[in-house]
């Protein structure tokens, strides 16, 4: 099993389409991630909304974080 | 939308929720719907305007919303919409988009490509479609493209640069510049918004407007 702190957080909506764009490419590269639906949780979208404004948001292991995902503007939360 | 084959009827219109009903649902965002409820941006000249198109007999009287409470748009636009529906009497209900993809179905936008939200459709009162708004402004999308050319220009990036073609870092900082430039025009895009509501009702209701 993955290490909690070694694995991506990536913060999603599941009706963005850039959020489900992301997320079938890390799918299609069984990339091991911690999804967190900031839709369905006050306290999840505060916790996204730390990091920044525009989901998908991901949080690395590093502490780098990235907003959007490709061509996409992703959906402001 | 003014189809033969269109799936809001009657009944089904009747189905939405009512904005109370809406918040009530909503496991999110509670704090700025409540936000922008409080901060309407209609002017009386744009209530008198609304007032008068509802009392027209083929005028709008049912307002169906499509939204999402996580969607941005939504909590800023909606709350106007909700105003609107108070201050003429039109009948508001609200479907939630991704609970309803036929009625969404019908009011893509971007060529049929984006199921953009919010949508709010106008109606008769026996809900014969009117004419509907989807998602924000003109104006807020021109100032997107603008801030997205000023961002760059800042940045020294070229013009065909893109959030798609960008290396990461350099995707991320051009996208805060973006996002910087865009947060000080949100109150004049909602009121932008109004005065693109009311155009698109004077046109077909053949009113005057002076928006």
């Amino acid at each position: 099993m993955a290490d909690p702190n070694e694995i991506p957080i990536v913060y999603t909506i599941r009706g963005c389409d850039s959020c489900v764009n992301l997320l079938k490419k890390w799918d299609a590269e069984n990339l091991i991630y911690d999804e967190r639906r900031v839709e369905v949780s006050q306290a999840t979208l505060d916790e996204a909304r730390r990091y920044g404004k525009m989901v998908p948001i991901v949080v690395w292991p590093d502490g780098r974080v990235e907003q959007g995902f490709e061509d996409s503007f992703g959906c402001m939360i | 939308m003014e189809t033969a084959t269109t799936v809001v009827s009657s009944a089904r219109f009747e189905q939405g929720l009512s904005y109370g009903d809406f918040l009530a649902g909503a496991a999110v965002n509670r704090d700025k719907f409540e936000q922008n409820y409080r901060n309407p941006v209609l002017t009386e000249e744009d209530l008198i305007f609304f007032r008068k198109a509802s009392e027209l007999a083929e005028g709008p009287r049912r307002l169906l919303a499509i939204a999402e409470a996580w969607c941005g748009d939504v909590y800023r636009e909606l709350p106007t919409a909700v105003r609107i529906a108070e201050s003429t009497g039109m009948e508001l209900r609200i479907f939630l988009r991704d609970e309803n993809p036929d009625i969404m179905d019908e009011f893509l936008s971007n060529n049929g490509k984006s199921r953009a939200i919010p949508v709010f459709a106008f109606y008769t009162a026996d809900t014969r479609y009117i004419t509907h708004f989807t998602e924000r402004s003109a104006s807020a999308h021109a100032g997107l493209a603008f801030a997205m050319d000023e961002a760059k220009a800042k940045l020294n990036l070229p013009p065909s640069a893109s959030f798609g073609n960008l290396p990461d870092s350099e995707r991320q900082v051009f996208f805060q510049e973006v996002i910087s430039r865009i947060e000080p025009h949100t109150e004049q895009w909602r009121r932008d918004a109004v005065k693109e509501i009311r155009q698109l009702l004077a046109a077909a209701l053949h009113l005057p407007d002076t928006a």
